[in-house]
């Protein structure tokens, strides 16, 4: 009996030991900290953001046999290029406030000691951290802030992933153009936007981009949100009868003005929904049997079965739940295996071999995620293959239907409608 | 010397070496000059909110002002963002004198809903405003381009910044304290009527103790947006940073000179610490724990942690104790 114990007890104390310098010899751990809204107003995306990083770090370190036939990172193991060094993610609630952000940059950086840090979703709060990482000089990597003045502070180790919202813009021009050289009518076009901040300056850049491009917003109407009748707006829609109408809206009103339009029976050929309430999947869920047809915008869609965009998808179902990825959490685990990418390439995790890595870094589209048509950084840290697709409601589901190279569904006009 | 002497001089030292003491961690550091801009603003509202008793709602209005006078005079000037501070605190005591002249002649619960109301209306026009950078906000120097523009990589210069200003901002306090202002502004609290009956002049005095901290509090602000070079109408005038300096000064003690730095001393580090150790967990622990403290606090030290220090008169011996003294109650 007692000789028993000391054997196990040796054993044990054996493999301990072994553990241990296994461990030693050859791990290391990859910090990267993550500073998102996981309190506050937008606790909601922070918290799925959140499962993205968790996911990301999980495909790095444990590995997909299926994903790692066409995305090499996902072999399991850990980053090839530093040893088989595991990932792990540093994540910190950023509270919606400037001053959190900045200060949970500020802990990550110095007490963390983070090789990177991606952060932090709202334009104001990534103003502030990133100039903490920028007096530091660590690696700051953006993946969904769309302030375009972001990359004009002149910054050196700031780098964004994300398309801004002129690309917003310059996406409905071309594929408006598109369909008029192709015969239909966008003679006419009708801008609606709620009337605060994100309305006012999302409208002023697309009517900018329009007249630019040779198009004209012929009709602005702009309105209260959350009123609680819209039937005005509509009835004046319905008098000018315009071919193509673009709403910037909140779910609320993107719910009101669908049954509205129902209720006066009038529709464009054309109805374009600029991301914001009409991709919410409580509107997808309320109104997509009327509002069949329904062109917006997403930098994510499932892509072809079998792409990495696709498997990402399942995965992070799996992760969550039953939620896939959208317009923002792609974008997020986009903004992740980037710097992965790029700590992996730079087989280190010096501040200024990974900020070299950044800066080369090349990612072809069929690697990615979000639908970019490839992540390159200019001088500035953005990210000139920064782009978006153009999606359709169909059956209460979106679709990618333009640029045609990456469609999965055929474009149908014009707008069904119920 | 006696203990009343030391203790003091023990703190005020401690005060002065803080941040060499925290050389080696950064965050420590910046929570020390946290402290102290959270006690700056706390201890201008103290002037009026804590002494003469008007309770304001909407001070976040002249911290919003102080930041933005501040990142306007480096966008639309290019000159150093403290540049703007005096412009700040100009346009902060006369909309204090502006607003205080008819809502200060309100009582009680109304004084307070009229500057939340006020604090909300010019968050709202600010977010409208295309000059003040609309609701996306304005930022400022996005690198330090003189040594004027106070950005600093250590936190040490700012500290030490923020702890003259705060001196300052005690030093006044404490002069109106020990002055005939003071004895005006506690008797006003205490009982107007009875205040006006004895001849002060309530209305005037309760609009100067008003100007004075939207004074103090806007210079908050400009130093706010030094450190963090950044502001929008939601950091500027959230209606939160009106209640955090309404609970720093009751939790350390309104209407003291040091009640508003110890509450400081208390929820800031409370603040960081429990967001840096909670946080990341994603389920809001942060904001639970730090609700119950205040709840603790307001429940069992109603008047303020300093309270605790205060000489207690001595209990009253009953002559007689009988059966029936010990059970009836006092009041």
């Amino acid at each position: 009996m007692l000789k028993t114990t000391r054997q196990a007890v040796l054993a044990g104390a054996a493999l301990i030991a072994f553990g241990f310098a296994a461990d030693a010899g050859a791990q290391q751990t990859v910090k990267i900290g993550a500073v998102y809204p996981l309190s506050g107003n937008s606790a909601s995306t922070g918290n799925y953001a959140k499962m993205a990083f968790e996911m990301g770090a999980d495909i790095i370190n444990n590995g997909d046999p299926e994903l790692a036939k066409i995305f090499p990172l996902a072999k399991g193991g850990g980053l090839p290029g530093l040893k088989g060094a595991k990932i792990q993610m540093v994540i910190a609630d950023n509270q919606g406030t400037p001053q959190a952000g900045a200060n949970q940059t500020l802990r990550l950086i110095t007490e963390e000691k983070v090789a990177a840090l991606i952060c932090c979703y709202q334009s104001a709060i990534t103003v502030t951290a990133s100039a903490v990482a920028e007096k530091y000089g660590v690696p700051f990597l953006n993946a969904e802030s769309v302030a375009a003045n972001l990359t004009e502070r002149g910054f050196k180790w700031f780098f964004r992933t994300t398309p801004v919202a002129a690309d917003f813009a310059t996406a409905y021009l071309s594929f408006l153009k598109e369909q008029k050289a192709a015969g239909k009518k966008v003679d006419s076009i009708a801008i609606v936007h709620e009337n605060t901040e994100y309305g006012n300056s999302v409208s002023s850049v697309i009517s900018d981009a329009f007249t630019k491009g040779g198009l004209s917003v012929s009709m602005k109407v702009p309105y209260g949100a959350n009123g609680p009748d819209v039937q005005p707006q509509v009835l004046q829609l319905k008098e000018k009868n315009p071919d193509v109408v673009i709403f910037i809206s909140y779910t609320q009103d993107a719910i009101l003005y669908a049954k509205t339009m129902k209720e006066l029976n009038w529709k464009p050929a054309i109805l374009i929904a600029d991301d914001g309430g009409f991709n919410d999947p409580a509107f997808t869920k309320q109104m997509g049997p009327v509002t069949e047809g329904l062109i917006s915008r997403s930098v994510f869609a499932q892509g072809k079965p079998g792409s990495v965009a696709a498997m990402m998808d399942a995965l992070y179902k799996k992760k969550t739940g039953g939620d896939g990825l959208d317009d923002v959490s792609a974008r997020v685990l986009q903004g992740f295996f980037v710097v992965a990418d790029a700590i992996n390439r730079a087989g280190s995790v010096e501040p200024a071999k990974v900020q070299a890595a950044l800066k080369a870094t090349d990612l072809k589209p069929d690697q990615l995620i979000a639908g970019y048509d490839g992540v390159k950084f200019d001088d500035k840290g953005q990210n000139i293959l920064a782009s978006t697709l153009v999606t359709q409601l169909k059956s209460s589901n979106y679709v990618a239907v333009w640029p045609k190279a990456r469609a999965t569904d055929p474009l149908v006009l014009p707008y069904k409608g119920w | 010397m006696n203990a009343r002497r030391i203790v003091p001089l023990a703190l005020l030292v401690l005060a002065l070496i803080y941040p060499v003491l925290t050389m080696e961690s950064a965050v420590y550091q910046r929570m020390g000059a946290l402290v102290l801009l959270a006690a700056i603003g706390a201890s201008a509202w103290n002037i009026v909110g804590g002494y003469a008793g008007q309770v304001s709602v909407g001070h976040a209005v002249f911290f919003g002002i102080g930041a933005y006078s501040s990142v306007v005079a480096f966008v639309h000037v290019g000159l150093p963002p403290i540049v703007g501070a005096p412009l700040g605190v100009a346009v902060s005591v006369g909309l204090a004198a502006l607003i205080g002249v008819p809502t200060l002649r309100l009582s009680g619960h109304y004084f307070s809903m009229a500057t939340i109301a006020v604090g909300e209306l010019v968050r709202v026009m600010v977010s409208t405003s295309d000059f003040l950078g609309g609701a996306q906000g304005l930022g400022g120097p996005p690198m330090p381009r003189t040594v004027l523009d106070l950005s600093f990589l250590s936190a040490m210069p700012y500290y030490y910044i923020f702890l003259v200003v705060l001196g300052v901002v005690l030093g006044v306090t404490w002069g109106i304290e020990r002055g005939r202002m003071g004895f005006y502004l506690r008797a006003i609290k205490d009982s107007e009527r009875a205040a006006r009956s004895l001849g002060v002049s309530a209305g005037r005095y309760k609009l100067y103790a008003y100007m004075l901290s939207a004074g103090f509090a806007s210079v908050a602000g400009s130093l706010y947006l030094c450190m963090f070079g950044f502001i929008d109408p939601e950091s500027g005038f959230g209606i939160l940073l009106s209640v955090k300096m309404v609970v720093m000064a009751a939790l350390g003690g309104a209407g003291q000179l040091f009640g508003p730095l110890v509450g400081a001393l208390i929820l800031v580090p409370l603040e960081e610490l429990s967001n840096s150790y909670l946080g990341g967990q994603g389920a809001g622990i942060t904001y639970v724990v730090y609700g119950a403290i205040i709840v603790m606090i307001a429940r069992f030290l109603p008047s303020g942690l300093l309270s605790l220090f205060e000489r207690k008169p001595a209990p009253v011996k009953p002559t007689e104790p009988t059966s029936a003294a010990e059970g009836g109650h006092a009041d």
